[in-house]
């Protein structure tokens, strides 16, 4: 069942143009040129309930445009988009009670009073049951470890803790559709995995809808079955990441380390050379080239090691991230 | 299960979280005040017997008075609310199920409560004072008329103010106008000096325009400058007044929503 139908968005802004230095600054004062920006274009897409969908691009590509479109913040400049049957810019109450919004660089916690003041806020827009609302707050705080920090002022919290804090808000009147926007940015390493486990648990045990936005590749991997690369405000893929990879499935990389030191002229017969310092080297070789390839390495150099490796994913996705369309490198 | 008295009670708690804070706020109130009595004691001293129609203890009565008052009613607010729509706050407020303008003026209340209860206090202290050095009775009924004043200035000053802050969706930076219009509207307002003092231009600006009836009329109530139809009049039209701004702010605010860019992540 989709619940999700966004046809040909587009959002295009309208900005004063400023002119460089002092002079330009004057100028501007008695004839000011607007510029305009396409910030999203003709995006189009589906998604299902329950489905975890990872919308990836390059900065200013539109996809945290698309996710304010679609929870309502912004206006497009045309286009047609449907969540759970309500144009969401037309901002319903209905419609603001069943999804709920986590912007990674904007919080909605209040800073100088403890988290759980502006959980028990929620609860009151939200109007959720005093009961609900306890059993809710107690199921999150124990997914994520945030029991004893419910009473710490929010702005004393760390990042990572802040953040939990942030989904346990926004997930407190249990809505169907989560959209989250750079969940992970900034966070450690062990933060970025405790966010992303519990997302992924919630997920599967609530069917909640996720429609994620990150440039941590391992955030949509681990998330989202589904991505879709929006590049310059257009949709360039839309499937399982596995197939970003498939764009470079043709090739392989070989990394060699010799006994002696190797030259990058040396190393050109045998395939595309990387990268080559003193006696390693990295190559980029043909898939159905590369059995003979690896035959005349071991023949013609003194490897001592050698591994072959995909291309990796995050080569696939920056190649959409600098392509328009869609045709294989 | 509103929210807004919630969101009241936050913003009590927001305004105690900080004592030091909100003791220096509670004293910055009293300081221009002061200021003010200095100057008009020293121009009386000087030789003006009579400005006006204000006796000197009159004078001082209305500056101690309209001071306390215009800082009651004073918001403070508009800062938060351009900065929302220039830096992209207003998100969170726009996906959710509350209204901003509500919501806005429970906290603004919350924030106010403390400052307000100490101001109420003082007020009381000066009637007391002037009742016993000038021997001015302020009857219950004046007194309560005061306070119902003051609940009608507070209103219709925070949609003035809001509807001031909400061109901030047209003006990116109108923060910079924010500290001279409060002081025009300060001035407007009876909040420094009685409009009587400037003939009959001054009483028509108090009459005419929407600013008096957030200072002046109110004072002029407990000080029993006004007779009753006065009176009655003047609470009409500071309903009407406050009335014709809440609609101007829920015309701009759709307006400008639809002009909001939302910028930052």
């Amino acid at each position: 069942m989709e619940i999700i139908t966004v046809q040909n968005l587009t959002k295009v802004f309208t900005y004063a143009a400023k002119e460089k230095g002092l002079k330009g600054s004057l100028r501007d004062l008695f004839a000011r040129k607007t510029l305009q920006k396409t910030a999203v274009e003709n995006v189009s897409f589906t998604v299902q309930k329950g489905e975890a969908v990872g919308l990836l691009g390059p900065n200013g590509a539109g996809k945290t445009t698309t996710l304010k479109m679609l929870s309502g913040i912004l206006y497009p400049t045309s286009g047609s988009a449907t969540v759970a049957g309500y144009v969401p810019w037309q901002r319903q109450r209905a419609y603001q009670r069943r999804f709920a919004i986590v912007m990674g660089q904007k919080s909605q916690l209040w800073p100088d009073l403890p988290a759980v003041d502006t959980f028990e806020l929620n609860r009151r827009i939200y109007e959720v049951d005093a009961d609900a609302y306890r059993r809710t707050l107690d199921e999150l705080t124990d997914l994520l470890d945030v029991r004893e920090l419910l009473q710490v002022q929010v702005r004393r919290l760390s990042l990572g803790e802040r953040m939990k804090m942030e989904l346990i808000a926004a997930l407190l009147h249990r809505p169907e559709i989560l959209y989250l926007d750079e969940p992970t940015i900034g966070l450690d390493i062990l933060s970025q995995r405790s966010i992303r486990d519990f997302l992924k648990y919630y997920n599967e045990q609530t069917r909640t809808t996720l429609l994620l936005t990150s440039h941590y590749t391992a955030d949509i991997e681990a998330l989202c079955p589904r991505s879709i690369i929006i590049n310059h405000g257009s949709v360039v893929f839309d499937g399982p990441l596995a197939e970003v990879s498939e764009v470079f499935g043709h090739k392989k990389l070989v990394a060699l380390k010799a006994q002696r030191d190797l030259t990058a002229a040396e190393l050109a017969a045998f395939g595309t050379v990387r990268a080559c310092q003193h006696n390693t080297a990295l190559l980029e070789v043909e898939r159905d080239r590369l059995q003979p390839c690896l035959q005349r390495l071991f023949g013609a150099l003194p490897v001592v090691d050698l591994d072959v490796k995909d291309i990796p994913l995050e080569e696939g996705i920056a190649y959409f991230y600098q392509k328009a369309g869609v045709s294989a490198p | 299960m509103k929210p807004y008295g919630y969101v009241f009670g936050m913003g009590l708690q927001k305004a105690l979280a900080y004592r030091a804070d909100f003791l220096l706020t509670l004293a910055s109130c009293i300081f221009p005040i002061l200021m003010q009595v200095c100057l008009w004691t020293a121009l009386y001293a000087a030789g003006a017997a009579d400005t006006g129609g204000y006796t000197y203890e009159q004078m001082i009565l209305y500056t101690l008075l309209a001071g306390i008052t215009a800082r009651i009613v004073a918001t403070g607010f508009e800062n938060d609310v351009a900065q929302d729509i220039k830096d992209g706050g207003l998100n969170k407020y726009l996906v959710k199920p509350v209204d901003y303008g509500g919501y806005y003026f429970a906290q603004f209340l919350g924030g106010k409560a403390g400052p307000i209860a100490f101001l109420l206090a003082v007020t009381t202290a000066v009637l007391a004072g002037a009742a016993a050095v000038l021997g001015t009775a302020f009857s219950p009924l004046r007194l309560g008329l005061y306070a119902l004043s003051l609940a009608g200035a507070t209103v219709l000053n925070f949609v003035l103010f809001y509807a001031i802050a909400l061109l901030g969706f047209w003006l990116t930076e109108i923060r910079q106008l924010f500290g001279t219009i409060a002081i025009v509207i300060l001035v407007a307002s009876g909040g420094v000096f009685p409009l009587d003092i400037f003939g009959p231009v001054g009483r028509w600006m108090a009459a005419a325009l929407p600013f008096g009836y957030t200072t002046q009329f109110c004072v002029n109530i407990v000080t029993g400058r006004l007779a009753p139809g006065q009176i009655a009049l003047g609470f009409a039209a500071q309903w009407l007044w406050a009335g014709a701004f809440a609609a101007l702010c829920a015309v701009l605010w759709r307006q400008g929503a639809k002009r909001y860019t939302a910028v930052g992540g």
